[in-house]
């Protein structure tokens, strides 16, 4: 990590110029961890913006999140899987052709007018390889393996982006949706239905974490 | 099959005009049939394209000792199995219950994935039986739940399913049904017989009306049931007549009785059978539309949307396919699956049987071609650079330049554990619009037996032909019209040379369209083998003793193949 007594050089052209020397790590004071979070060897934490991470949260081995362009929000009891990408323009430079058979239509206008920034709801899960730029993701969320989730999106709760599916920036799901086979969507009137069904995935879920927390030795320590 | 270049199809001649030849046509079928022989065989031909398969595909009959394509063999069927669960099915099972599984194994409507059981129990408060259960799909999300059906135990859930229709309504069993079925016949009769003697409706009459329209079960049985009573009730033509006398019905039985009985019996009116008719009540199983299910079915789906409705291959896949909306989905059963063996057309000899258990992918028969006839494959000679020299690029197989002698090396392997003589025979330009020029330049050799590899080199065998010694003086390996490339313990390689035709005709001046497929360039060889084999022991006469076990006998093999080189380049 370079010390550099003298004024430093702006966020932006900090972020920019990435040389190899230069750092990116976010200042102690712009990552605000609760004492309880997991974060796993061979995590990475980049950018300037404040990055947040809520109780209970797991981030395995593997995982980056970027606040590079925008901060970053992770809510309670998140879990976010190998090798998955969270933050704005993370994404930039996956091959988006490759998908094209997967892509759904994008959606005309922008359906929401957010500020900047990514918000994961609490007890949400991102699983491997998943590259989350959305604005916001609702409470109960499953992002499924290999799924990108574009710039801007709002996901509702208790939603299912299921595995390799890709959501191009700005779209709206909205609550109990499951987005399925690249673009289709249907509502899950099942859990919509039942509160009870909810409270049974939470308390697996929660029994997850107990289970991550005993396997995966933490590193939490080079972040506070 | 669409395989990269170069490939090599082989031909089988399982021609079904040969077989059904009648006496009047003898002669030109033969004419026919000689004509065949002596043609070329075209791989253009609309009809070779049916014949031609890749050797991996074929089989061989060891009793005809000829090949088996696909299209000439029998399948049957050696045992139905379910592709979920994996339960064996007995045969009388299907025939009765139908092909589909009737344990617990159900597809989702609406993405056909396999759906699991589910529990709706609350996980801090267990109930004794595991609390109701559901089919539910993990992967759209879409259970049971939605469409109101909850099962009361985790096992036999077709039985379950059976007797809940959708929102949990309850299906009465078949002999519930057939109860109803006589009671509104009484009811009926009641009915026309109150209307005759003009007394007032029957409160009975509003009850009717007050059911919901039958379903598709409903209207199933009814018309099955009216039209056994029709048959029933058809009298026969004549009473003796061996085709009209139904003796397992009663009706029938008791009427011939009826004729041997007592002659006291007083002579019965012949009464002309009414003839067959269709169903004209509701309660023989006649469907009367009714033009407000149409109007409820537009307003239901303004207010839902469109997301409600079904997707034609969702609709095919349903037990009924009459229904419009998500809410009157049924989880599918799995459809089965079976195990087949293969046998001779002919000869009915079993080419191919897998083992009976139904996990494992072996065969306890397996009578491949590729045990008995040998592989065709053709590789491009590309001149090796001298050393130092940069690699030359591959050969495309997918741009041939017309005009330019090309040369190919063709390489025949031998899987018999005899040596054979190999004789290529081709014409010398290619049948079809683009005639390349084809040359082989070794058209007659031998390939050695497949045997051990101690065996070869114990023995003296064939002093291995050096290549490195046939180089020109310009490093262009020198090819020899006569001589073979190369060989091996039970392979050889000879060269055959290839000009490319041209595409368009320069002295044409129309513009002829190529057809899709003309510029590939496939080159139809007709292989002929001779060898010798020791006497199959069906063959021997009754009187020879098992002390000839030495003789041989000559044997012939001959069949087409066409060697697909590749495409030729526009110029």
């Amino acid at each position: 990590m370079s010390a550099q007594p003298a004024p430093r050089p702006s966020a932006e052209r900090r972020a920019s110029n990435l040389q190899k020397r230069v750092s990116v790590l976010p200042k102690p004071t712009s990552i605000i961890l609760d004492p309880s979070v997991l974060i796993a060897q061979h995590a990475q934490l980049t950018g300037t913006h404040p990055i947040t991470i809520g109780p209970n949260t797991v981030l395995h081995p593997h995982t980056k999140i970027s606040s590079v362009q925008a901060p970053v929000v992770i809510g309670e009891g998140v879990v976010v899987y190998e090798k998955a990408k969270i933050g704005v323009g993370i994404g930039a430079d996956t091959e988006s052709e490759s998908r094209r058979s997967s892509i759904a239509p994008a959606a005309g206008s922008r359906d929401s007018m957010r500020g900047d920034g990514t918000v994961l709801g609490p007890n949400v899960v991102v699983e491997s390889k998943a590259i989350v730029e959305a604005a916001e993701i609702g409470e109960g969320s499953v992002i499924e393996i290999d799924v990108v989730v574009g710039k801007g999106c709002v996901i509702g709760k208790f939603c299912t982006i299921s595995a390799c599916c890709v959501l191009p920036p700005n779209t709206t799901v909205p609550d109990f949706t499951v987005v399925y086979s690249g673009s289709q969507r249907r509502i899950d009137r099942t859990i919509q239905s039942r509160p009870e069904l909810q409270q049974a995935k939470m308390l697996m879920h929660a029994k997850q974490i107990e289970i991550f927390k005993k396997l995966i030795p933490n590193n939490v320590a080079k972040w506070t | 099959m669409a395989q990269p270049y170069p490939y090599t199809y082989y031909s089988c001649d399982c021609y079904d005009a040969k077989t059904t030849a009648g006496a009047a046509k003898r002669a030109s079928a033969q004419l026919q049939a000689e004509d065949e022989d002596e043609r070329t065989f075209d791989p253009r031909n609309p009809r070779s394209n049916f014949s031609l398969y890749p050797l991996e595909h074929l089989l061989y009959c060891e009793d005809c000792q000829q090949i088996r394509c696909p299209r000439c063999v029998i399948e049957e069927v050696l045992n139905w199995f379910c592709p979920s669960c994996l339960f064996e099915v007995p045969s009388s099972l299907v025939k009765s219950d139908g092909n589909r599984c009737t344990r617990n194994c159900y597809n989702c409507p609406i993405c056909t994935s396999p759906m699991t059981v589910s529990s709706l129990d609350d996980p801090t408060n267990p109930s004794e039986s595991g609390g109701p259960w559901i089919l539910a799909c993990p992967y759209c999300h879409w259970s049971t739940a939605e469409t109101g059906i909850e099962f009361e135990k985790h096992t036999g859930i077709t039985q379950q399913l059976s007797k809940v229709a959708n929102g949990g309504k309850p299906i009465p069993t078949p002999k519930e049904r057939e109860k109803e079925r006589e009671r509104r016949k009484e009811l009926e009769n009641r009915k026309s017989r109150d209307i005759l003697s003009g007394s007032e409706d029957s409160p009975t009459q509003d009850q009717r009306r007050g059911d919901a329209s039958p379903n598709l079960d409903d209207i199933y049985l009814n018309l099955a049931a009216f039209y056994k009573t029709q048959l029933v009730a058809q009298a026969p033509s004549n009473l003796f007549s061996p085709h009209d006398i139904n003796f397992s019905s009663p009706s029938s039985y008791s009427r011939i009785m009826n004729l041997y009985s007592s002659t006291t019996s007083k002579k019965q009116r012949q009464k002309k059978a009414a003839p067959m008719r269709e169903a004209a009540l509701e309660l023989e199983g006649l469907m009367i539309h009714d033009p407000s299910s149409d109007a409820a079915a537009i307003e239901r789906i303004k207010k839902e949307g469109w997301g409600s409705t079904l997707s034609p291959a969702q609709k095919r896949a349903q037990p009924n396919p009459n229904i419009r909306f998500d809410t009157e989905l049924r989880p599918v059963a799995s459809l089965l699956m079976t195990k087949r063996g293969k046998r001779c057309r002919s000869c009915r000899h079993i080419l191919s049987k897998p083992e009976s258990k139904i996990t494992s992918t072996r065969y306890k028969i397996k009578l491949l071609a590729l045990q008995h006839i040998p592989r065709l494959s053709l590789r491009a000679l590309t001149p090796t650079p001298p050393p130092g020299a940069p690699a030359a690029t591959p050969f495309d197989y997918n741009a041939l330049r017309s005009g330019i002698p090309a040369h190919f090396i063709l390489h025949v392997s031998n899987p018999i554990f005899d040596p054979i003589r190999v004789t290529l025979a081709t014409s010398s330009t290619t049948p079809g619009k683009v005639a390349s020029r084809v040359t082989i330049l070794c058209p007659q050799f031998e390939v050695g037996a497949n045997t051990d590899v101690w065996d070869d080199a114990l023995s003296s065998s064939l002093t291995p032909v050096k290549r490195a010694s046939m180089l020109g003086p310009d490093g262009m390996p020198q090819i020899e019209a006569g001589k073979i490339w190369d060989r091996g313990r039970n392979w050889t390689s000879v060269v055959i040379e290839v000009v490319p035709g041209f595409l368009k005709d320069p002295l044409k001046k129309e513009d002829e369209e190529l057809g899709e497929d003309e510029d590939v360039l496939e080159i139809p060889v007709f292989v002929r083998l001779e060898f010798e084999s020791d006497v199959s022991a069906e063959d021997r006469g009754l009187g020879d003793s098992l002390g000839k076990k030495g003789e041989r006998e000559r044997r012939e093999e001959a069949f087409w193949t066409v060697i697909g080189v590749g495409k030729i380049a526009p110029m």
